[in-house]
């Protein structure tokens, strides 16, 4: 029974990891398709993507709109948080409601409705738009996580520093946001994490400039080849990165 | 520091619901003045405006002869210890003892030097490196105390600051608190619904009801010649004395009343022949409920001497002495 259950173990491992381990393993494919038998081991493919300008841009691209975006929904879904937390007004509940609503809606749809508006405004589709979009899919997981983590704890602690003197700006920096440290990251990876890997959103609101996912989408069009599936390590090597980053700042922390 | 307390006319309404009604209080400074009361009769209502939190609806409070209207939570000479500690779990009890210290400007040595002070005082200062969540319930409230003391605020205000600790740990706080309010000299005002508490540790009493100040005086006025029926109530069990046994009116609206200590087998007012019909012991008296004969049988509590203790069920003549005339809850 006890080696049944450690087959099982390793048999939902494989299940989860083996698509990444194909992919990572015929990134250093030597031959011209990403497909058995594996010869090799060469970096040429890891080469010839990093001196692709289109690529490399694409992924700064990424990073931008990911980290810009997630700050964005972070401030915003703070101060949705902090004032639905704090003060209580006719209709918190809907309003809540309301703002987490979005989280239910498929990402196409939200992409499609952001495109009939910025179409009748004038804007054109551009990464700014895009990170607007990442903003509108981000801002209710950062808002649901925040207000999560605010409970009577908080408010009493945020009382307590104001009878002390604290200014209301004091109180925020030195108060408020080391206390709510843990789930403010949490909220800020997962929505840098969420951003960079979002694909919808950026293929409908984008046009010149385009984000990684964009950029691999259109070089997937011309066929399989090992390129892609170095360009596919690297950006799972930089999700692998955020984790870490997360692991060692959000969990370590909320365990002392 | 120390500073008096004037309460002028305080009224304050959450909508409909009248929580304080035309308050008129004086603390003199370096008092220990408890608030006492139900929940829900006002006190910490009181409380909070008093620090700064609520804005009365009618009236003002002056401290140390200022009217503080116009002077918010952040700048008034008051600090809160609040009930649930309201530590902050990211500093180390230095950092959260010297918090207000470094809101109002002062350098890290001189500000760690008052809390390393402050905590000497409590007597927590070889923990100052700890955090809030390495100490317990008791140990907690006394950084808050010293946390809100370090700024050597006028008037410290504590919010039924025992109300979590157990009983044996609230006793021993109750005495430090007192022995800290008189080492300071600071103007405390502390609310709590335990009317043992607020014998054991204060200089004055104001009992609260229903929005209003019943009673305000030393424990032992407050206790030995209440003003009201609440208020005796509230301070301990009473016994209804009849008219007729008394053998005068009492007036309009007011009734007798005796304390279970002045209920015995002798006295100045006989209550006529009553049985024994349960009796506990209590380390320092038996405390006893009497049924009497007549009169369809009304019940007593008292506290009788060790040993003099009648028998179960045995009829004895019972008697009352110097009861207090009380004006009748309305």
């Amino acid at each position: 029974m006890r080696m049944l259950g450690w087959l099982y173990m390793a048999a939902i491992f494989v299940f989860i990891f083996l698509p990444v381990i194909v992919l990572v393993l015929f990134s250093f494919q030597d031959s011209r398709l990403p497909v058995p038998p594996f010869d090799g081991p060469t970096l040429k493919w890891y080469g010839q993507v990093l001196a692709d300008r289109g690529m490399m841009e694409a992924l700064r691209n990424s990073l931008a709109v990911a980290i810009i975006s997630a700050a964005v929904a972070l401030l915003l879904g703070f101060f949705a948080a902090q004032g639905l937390a704090r003060v209580k007004l006719p209709g918190s509940i809907l309003m809540r409601g309301l703002l987490i609503a979005p989280m239910t809606v498929s990402y196409l749809i939200i992409a499609l409705g952001l495109l009939t508006v910025f179409n009748n405004l004038g804007f054109r589709p551009s990464l700014w738009t895009t990170g607007i979009g990442h903003v509108v899919i981000n801002l209710p997981l950062c808002f649901a996580i925040l207000f999560a983590a605010m409970g009577d704890h908080q408010k009493n602690a945020e009382r307590a520093a104001r009878d002390l003197g604290a200014s209301d700006l004091q109180v925020l920096f030195l108060v408020t946001a080391p206390m709510l440290k843990p789930a403010l990251l949490a909220a800020f990876f997962l929505s840098v994490t969420f951003s960079w890997d979002e694909f919808i959103i950026a293929f409908l609101l984008t046009r010149f400039d385009v984000t990684l996912p964009v950029e691999i989408w259109s070089m997937l069009r011309s066929g399989l080849s090992p390129a892609t599936n170095a360009i596919g390590s690297l950006v799972f090597l930089v999700s692998i990165v955020i984790l870490i980053l997360l692991e060692l700042t959000v969990f370590r922390k909320s365990k002392t | 520091m120390t500073a008096n307390v004037s309460l002028k006319a305080l009224s304050h309404n959450f909508g409909e619901f009248q929580a304080l009604d035309d308050i008129n209080l004086e603390f003199a400074a370096g008092e220990f003045v408890v608030l006492l009361g139900p929940s829900g009769c006002g006190k910490s209502t009181l409380l909070f405006i008093l620090g700064g939190f609520l804005t009365p609806t009618e009236g003002q409070v002056w401290i140390g002869g200022q009217d503080m209207s116009p002077v918010a939570a952040k700048d008034r000479p008051t600090t809160t210890m609040f009930q649930d500690y309201a530590l902050f779990p990211h500093m180390t009890l230095r950092d959260n003892v010297g918090f207000g210290l470094r809101m109002r400007g002062q350098g890290k040595a001189k500000r760690n030097a008052k809390a390393d002070e402050m905590l000497d005082l409590v007597g927590l200062l070889d923990k100052a490196g700890r955090k809030p969540h390495e100490l317990s319930g008791g140990q907690r409230q006394r950084v808050a105390l010293a946390r809100a003391l370090a700024v050597e605020p006028e008037v410290l205000l504590l919010d039924e600051p025992l109300g979590a600790l157990d009983l044996k740990l609230r006793r021993q706080m109750q005495e430090e608190l007192k022995i800290i309010q008189r080492k300071v000299g600071t103007t405390f005002v502390h609310v709590t619904h335990d009317q043992e508490e607020a014998m054991a540790i204060a200089d004055r009493i104001a009992v609260m009801n229903n929005g209003k100040v019943e009673h305000a005086g030393s424990p032992e006025e407050v206790y030995l010649r209440p003003k009201t029926l609440f208020s005796a109530n509230f301070m301990g069990d009473l016994n209804m004395i009849p008219e007729a046994q008394v053998g005068r009116a009492a007036g309009a609206g007011t009734v007798y009343a005796a304390r279970p200590e002045n209920i015995g087998l002798t006295g100045d007012i006989s209550l006529g022949d009553a049985r024994l019909t349960e009796a506990s012991f209590f380390g320092t008296y038996h405390r006893c409920h009497f049924q009497t004969v007549e009169q369809g049988g009304q019940t007593y509590v008292a506290h009788l001497p060790i040993g003099a203790l009648p028998l179960e069920d045995q009829t004895i003549p019972l008697f009352a002495s110097s009861p207090m005339t009380l004006k009748a809850d309305v």
